[in-house]
């Protein structure tokens, strides 16, 4: 079959890999329909994640058709509409009975790497290199789901195949970010960054009742969707100064809930993104955390940071005086999809979330690198490439 | 591929070996931590798995069974009793812990037919990584 390939750095191609099989009984075979790029998928890519193999099957935001399920799967049978999560767990330990999913002791094949690194293991993602697993991605025609009961859930009738597919991975990732960020009726909510996920966290703010969500980029085109689709307000950090935007909309206090959904490659206009740049290089920073930095500066006393966007090391100038001092809870996760999957799939039929916005450009996988160099640049108004199977 | 790309996939791979030089480096010393597991099922319910999962270790290792706290279920301690390899310790205890709360355990996916040089390197270590680690 066709798959798009992770062959070195920023380096995607096409290739003929063989057909996934069933390896378990739990596990079902999904021919995909669409797949998507996300923001990780840059991380991985630039080597920030430095654990992936020439030749490994890239993506892990996807829906499709089952075609063929092993002997333990029970819900799925095939012919299904699912959308899948991008962490695979196994719905019975202790991490996924406490519904927090992605830390699932079960799935991670390779325990050792994350062991060392972070002190203990977290769940295993699809196409998100040997430290996390080593599972097939899902840009490619098809692909193995394993424990499937727990891993990929039937899409309702009412749902279209595009706004399905948002449900796996941006979806529950932003409204995890806001949910478990504490946002509470009334609440003013800053999200960094009008990526897929930083957009799907400012709308699950807003369904959680957040009285106002400010959005926080410097690409215009992204903040002008963020503002078309669910009304929220902007700061475009590049002609503004974030911080005093913020004082002033908040009337002198700060943001009550703080939402990054950047990442480690973060970008910034002032003198500290030279300084993590040259330190990332020399290897004394692993990651960027201007964003994070940002946020916790910002945030009001006694309020929430939570990071979303993904960091894999170490970091420094990391404001633990203002975190200390002014009585933070920071928090962050690899997104807990399947606690959050079904209920937004019935908010996407209800017509409360509307996700197929971000699919800005959709594509056969013939014309993967292309999308995934769209993305990357934010060229062209990308938001999402969307590969179509 | 960049600088700054060789630089990141050198330092993912001189951590992997990390990985596999502290495993060769760890020889089972009497004075060692047992590796020790928590499985989300009750004590009873592992102690009743325990001969027909780890069989093949019979008289090689000893299987403690103790309640772990609060919620968590049964803590599974490993001790080797004969010449056990570290790797192997590790691996038991987690695999039966697999077994005995999701069905089974899950298998990696086939490997890329050309991992290249750095990739192969990668592939020393994850062929060793389900026993290797902390726990
Ligand atoms: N926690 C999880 O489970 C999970 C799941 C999916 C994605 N992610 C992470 O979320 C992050 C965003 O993903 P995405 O798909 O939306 O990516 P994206 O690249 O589309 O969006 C990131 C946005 O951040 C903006 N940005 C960069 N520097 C900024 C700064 N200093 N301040 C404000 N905005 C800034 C960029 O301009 C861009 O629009 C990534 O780090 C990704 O890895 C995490
Ligand atoms: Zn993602
Ligand atoms: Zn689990």
């Amino acid at each position: 079959m066709k798959a798009l390939c992770g062959e070195g750095i920023n380096d995607v191609r096409v290739q003929d890999v063989p057909d996934p099989q069933l390896l378990n009984d739990q596990d079902m075979i999904l021919k995909v329909r669409l797949s998507t790029v996300c923001g990780s998928d840059l991380h991985l890519l630039t080597g920030h994640i430095p654990f992936m193999q020439a030749g490994d099957v890239i993506g892990h935001e996807f829906m499709g058709e089952v075609v063929e399920v092993g002997p333990g799967v029970t819900k799925h049978r095939p012919g299904d509409r699912v959308v899948v999560c991008s962490f695979i767990v196994c719905g019975r330990c202790w991490y996924c009975r406490n519904e927090l999913y992605s830390l699932c002791d079960n799935t991670n094949t390779n325990p050792a790497i994350t062991q060392h690194l972070w002190g203990s293991d977290p769940g295993g993602i699809f196409g998100y290199s040997h430290a996390m697993g080593g599972f097939r991605g899902s840009h490619a025609e098809y692909v193995r789901v394993p424990f499937a009961d727990h891993t990929a859930f039937q899409i309702p009738e009412a749902v279209d195949d595009m706004s399905a597919l948002f449900a796996s991975d941006s979806g529950p990732t932003g409204w995890m970010g806001a949910d478990l960020g504490g946002v509470q009726r009334g609440d003013v909510v800053a999200v960094w960054g009008a990526g897929a996920v930083g957009q799907m966290a400012a709308r699950a703010a807003q369904l959680l009742g957040a009285e106002r969500v400010i959005v926080i980029d410097r690409f215009d085109y992204r903040l002008r969707q963020a503002e078309l689709a669910f009304g929220v307000e902007t700061i475009n950090y590049a002609n503004d100064q974030v911080g005093d935007a913020l004082l002033e909309t908040t009337g002198g206090r700060g943001p009550d809930v703080c939402i990054e959904a950047v990442g480690c490659e973060a970008h910034s206009t002032g003198p500290q993104y030279v300084y993590d740049q040259v330190k990332s290089k020399l290897k004394l920073e692993m990651d960027r955390p201007i964003a994070v930095r940002e946020a916790i500066y910002n945030c009001r006393k006694g309020g929430s940071v939570f990071v979303l966007g993904v960091f894999t090391g170490v970091v420094d100038m990391f404001p633990l005086g203002a975190l200390m001092n002014k009585g933070l809870t920071v928090r962050g996760a690899q997104q807990h999809g399947q606690r959050y999957i079904p209920m937004l799939l019935d908010r996407i039929a209800s017509g409360e979330l509307v996700t197929d916005h971000l699919a800005t450009h959709v594509m056969p996988l013939s014309e993967g690198a292309r999308g995934y160099e769209l993305f990357k640049k934010k060229e062209d108004d990308c938001l999402r490439s969307v590969f179509r199977f | 591929m960049n600088t700054a790309g060789k630089a990141a996939v050198t330092a993912g791979v001189v951590a992997a070996y990390a990985v596999v030089r502290r495993r060769r480096a760890a020889a089972v010393q009497p004075s060692d931590r047992w590796p020790v597991v928590t499985v989300s099922r009750a004590p009873e319910e592992v102690r009743a798995s325990l001969p027909e999962d780890l069989a093949h270790l019979h008289g090689q290792v000893e299987f403690q069974v103790r309640p772990a706290t609060g919620d968590k279920g049964t803590e599974l301690v490993a001790k080797a009793s004969g010449d056990v390899p570290r790797h192997e310790l590790r691996l038991a205890p987690r695999r039966m812990k697999a077994v005995l709360e999701a069905g089974e355990v899950v298998r990696p996916d086939v490997a890329p037919t050309h991992p290249g040089p750095m990739g192969k390197a990668l592939q020393l270590v994850t062929s060793r990584a389900g026993g290797g680690g902390r726990l």
